[in-house]
């Protein structure tokens, strides 16, 4: 479009707002988190190509997953635990969107003002997933939180907490929860081709006791939508898999935007005081517990997944290292692009066409992406800020870094003065990938289902919670002794081991008194 | 030629990089050409005709053309080099195939034998403080072929694996069986760092050795402070000793 504009002032003012803050934080994470590299992967080079294939693509994913449900309904199943919220809803989905385009306007392939009707559509829909998702502490993103994410209601919190078995350093249940959590962290870091897209924490969320609960996730396990996880991960039986962690003695004063923590004194194995496990995916009623009928049980289920995951390892790394670079290049490139390919499973529209191929104009920068360009271009986006795009007046001071530059690009306000711009990128366009062909196998909560039926059974299904889906926590503490609240507690009770029926007035107190066994 | 938006910047000038800045000048380069032989403006060609006109074997010439220069890349993956040889700098001592190889840092430290027959051989950032010092035989890791050789023979029993890669993918099914890692990169919050954590192995990160060849006798400083974040924030040096073992106690 030229001349015309669509876009307002006030649209324009938020999402340059957006992506201000936006900027500010990923200088941090980046900054400050750790470089990610490895002698297996060519970390550098896939990055860059997933950030291409999300600029190109994401604007008419999102779209198209928001013919079917809004970005803030997809963020209330989110808060709700179906599927695990992922760190796509922190940072990765404007993350990667926003760097493929301004490594475009680096080359000179890209005005600042072109495509802004996508960025500003983008962006709209981060912020009302994000507020959606973050409802119960307030914020768009954990930074805003002062680096905290609490997500879950009480009502859920509370079943985490009384259905956890206690546990201590020696033990068998402590033994097998921490050799499990190693074993699934290091297949999730090999599933997600050297990154941390399948693990995220969240939290902390204060105990009675004075300790402290994380949340641990760990997703994207089983046979799904990655094809390199199609035979050699047919033995995991769960997609997704969550730990709430009790944790003593120790204050997580920091959990970001990438799912990390960081606490003072330092998180140890000997800190945790109680474990559980559950399962959930696009599929369930909120989270379902696995092996928590007994202690016993627990631990068995535990070391069963712990062994199950040791043999997916290496049966996978057998298949990476066979791999050529052309498909660790798309391999890497397709998890960081898919970091919100979960958005279109909960809106039951995902297709492997749109999530699991590079598209064309992506593609065509292949050949530039050696190890070292990858590198040194990787580093000058998101670390140096040495690039042309991201100099300022030399009166600017970036937050954090003190020095005339800025990550992301703002949209020229120009556009509203007859400055021309083109509002899209245009549809997806054909992909290809050099990974064989992904199986018809999907592992759901209701079996491996084909892609087809996986998705016919997400569109049908009603969670009972989006009934109390504006039942919010400020809601309950005025009205939790009114029948509707004590069915929405009672709800969530059904599969709690100790607080079943215990209904929408239980209390901390009460809650702490209940034996830790 | 056609001008490029980006052509009038008032702030910014190159790339800090040479290698980006020689591909981003040759690809604005080849922009200003395919604008000037479409005929349309930029509205058409940004994203309708370059998508045509703007090609991968354009970015081959681009990339072809700094080979010819002489340039040759550093390497990060291993595979990148294996591949295209002719293009990447030479992987020295990747293989752990020469026993006289030794992986030099330039600021590690270096002492002669103490009283206790320690010879100080670098240092490293403590993951996780345990209650003893961790003993026992380098072997350097480095490549996918050393880590199947592992998987197929087994990882002989007291490898401290010498790792330069601070990633949590190249020794994943062999993690496990290290009784110490000491990591050339990264931090103690790198996947490897985590990994270590989770797996109670004691791990050294960010290390700087000097003088080690494979299936020398090391000790690891492990009962010392493990590093800290306010460390790293402040840019404050914590690090704890490694030795070779040149006389070793019975």
């Amino acid at each position: 479009m030229v001349g015309a504009p669509r876009l307002s002032y006030a649209q324009l003012l938020e999402t340059n707002n957006l992506l201000q803050t936006f900027t500010d934080e990923t200088y941090w994470l980046c900054v400050t988190r750790t470089v990610q590299e490895s002698k297996l992967f060519p970390v550098p080079p896939y990055m860059l190509l997933s950030y291409l294939n999300a600029f190109y693509r994401y604007p008419s994913l999102l779209r198209k997953v928001e013919s079917v449900m809004t970005a803030e309904e997809i963020g209330d199943r989110a808060r709700e635990g179906r599927p695990p919220g992922k760190s796509a809803m922190g940072w990765g989905m404007p993350g990667f969107y926003l760097l493929g385009r301004e490594w475009l306007i680096n080359m000179g392939l890209l005005r600042p003002q072109d495509a802004a009707e996508d960025v500003v559509y983008l962006m709209d829909f981060w912020k009302r997933l994000q507020l959606s998702w973050h409802r119960n502490d307030g914020h768009i993103t954990n930074k805003e939180f002062g680096h905290r994410c609490q997500i879950l209601p009480e009502r859920r919190l509370q079943v985490f907490e009384s259905d956890a078995y206690g546990c201590e350093t020696g033990d068998p249940l402590h033994s097998a929860a921490t050799q499990f959590m190693a074993s699934a962290a290091q297949y999730g870091f090999l599933v997600s081709c050297e990154s941390r897209i399948s693990l995220l924490n969240t939290g902390p969320y204060k105990l009675a006791d004075g300790n402290e609960m994380i949340v641990r996730e760990f997703m994207d396990l089983g046979e799904g939508d990655f094809p390199w996880l199609d035979d050699v991960a047919a033995d995991i039986p769960y997609n997704n898999l969550t730990v709430p962690m009790l944790v003593k003695d120790c204050h997580f004063y920091l959990v970001d935007d990438w799912g990390s923590f960081e606490s003072e004194p330092e998180f140890r194995a000997e800190s945790i005081v109680g474990v559980g496990l559950y399962t959930s995916d696009p599929l369930t009623e909120g989270h379902v517990p696995v092996g928590m009928e007994s202690r016993e049980a627990l631990t068995e289920t535990f070391r069963t997944l712990d062994g199950l995951f040791k043999e997916a390892t290496a049966r996978l790394w057998k298949r990476i290292a066979g791999w050529s670079r052309d498909q660790m290049l798309d391999a890497g490139a397709l998890t960081y692009f898919g970091i919100c390919k979960d958005l279109a499973h909960v809106a039951g529209v995902y297709a492997h066409e749109d999530w699991m191929l590079i598209d064309e104009r992506a593609e065509r920068f292949r050949p530039l992406l050696n190890d070292e360009f990858s590198r040194d271009c990787l580093g000058e986006l998101v670390g140096l800020l040495t690039l042309p795009s991201h100099r300022l007046s030399s009166y600017s001071m970036m937050q954090h870094g003190n020095g005339p530059t800025r990550m992301y690009t703002p949209i020229p306000y120009a556009i509203l003065d007859g400055e021309g711009y083109v509002p899209t990128c245009g549809p997806v366009y054909p992909g290809a990938t050099t990974l064989p062909a992904k199986a018809d196998r999907y592992r759901t909560s209701q079996g491996v289902l084909t892609l087809e039926e996986y998705n016919l059974r997400v569109r049908d299904f009603a969670p009972q919670s989006d009934r109390y889906r504006f039942l919010d926590e400020t809601w309950l503490k005025y009205n939790h002794d009114t029948p509707r609240a004590d069915k929405m507690y009672r709800h969530e009770q059904e599969r709690a081991r100790k607080i079943q029926d215990c209904g929408a007035s239980l209390g901390a107190a009460e809650l702490a008194a209940l034996p830790r066994d | 030629m056609a001008k490029l938006y980006v052509d009038s910047d008032k702030y910014g000038d190159q790339a800090h990089s040479p290698t980006v800045e020689a591909f981003h000048s040759a690809i604005k380069d080849l922009v200003r050409r395919r604008l000037d032989e479409s005929g349309v403006d930029w509205n058409s060609f940004v994203f309708d005709k370059s998508y045509d006109l703007i090609t991968a074997a354009d970015f081959e010439e681009i990339e072809r053309k700094l080979l010819d220069a002489g340039h040759r890349y550093d390497f990060s993956a291993v595979i990148s080099v294996n591949e295209r040889p002719e293009a990447y700098k030479p992987a020295e001592g990747i293989l752990g195939d020469d026993p006289d190889w030794t992986m030099e840092h330039p600021d590690a430290p270096s002492g002669d034998a103490d009283a206790e027959g320690r010879a100080l051989c670098g240092v490293g950032d403590n993951v996780m403080r345990v209650s003893e010092n961790t003993v026992g035989t380098a072997h350097y890791v480095r490549s996918s072929s050393q880590v199947m050789r592992y998987l197929g023979d087994g990882v002989p029993p007291g490898t401290i694996a010498i790792i330069d890669d601070s990633g949590g993918t190249l020794t994943a099914p062999i993690l496990e069986r290290f009784a110490g890692i000491i990591c050339m990169g990264g931090t103690v919050r790198s996947h490897l760092g985590i990994l270590s954590r989770e797996y109670g192995i004691p791990c050294f990160m960010n290390a700087k050795i000097t003088g080690i060849r494979e299936g020398e006798r090391l000790e690891m400083e492990t009962a010392a402070a493990a590093k800290t974040a306010e460390a790293y924030q402040k840019g404050e040096e914590m690090t704890a000793n490694i030795w070779k073992l040149v006389q070793e106690a019975p």
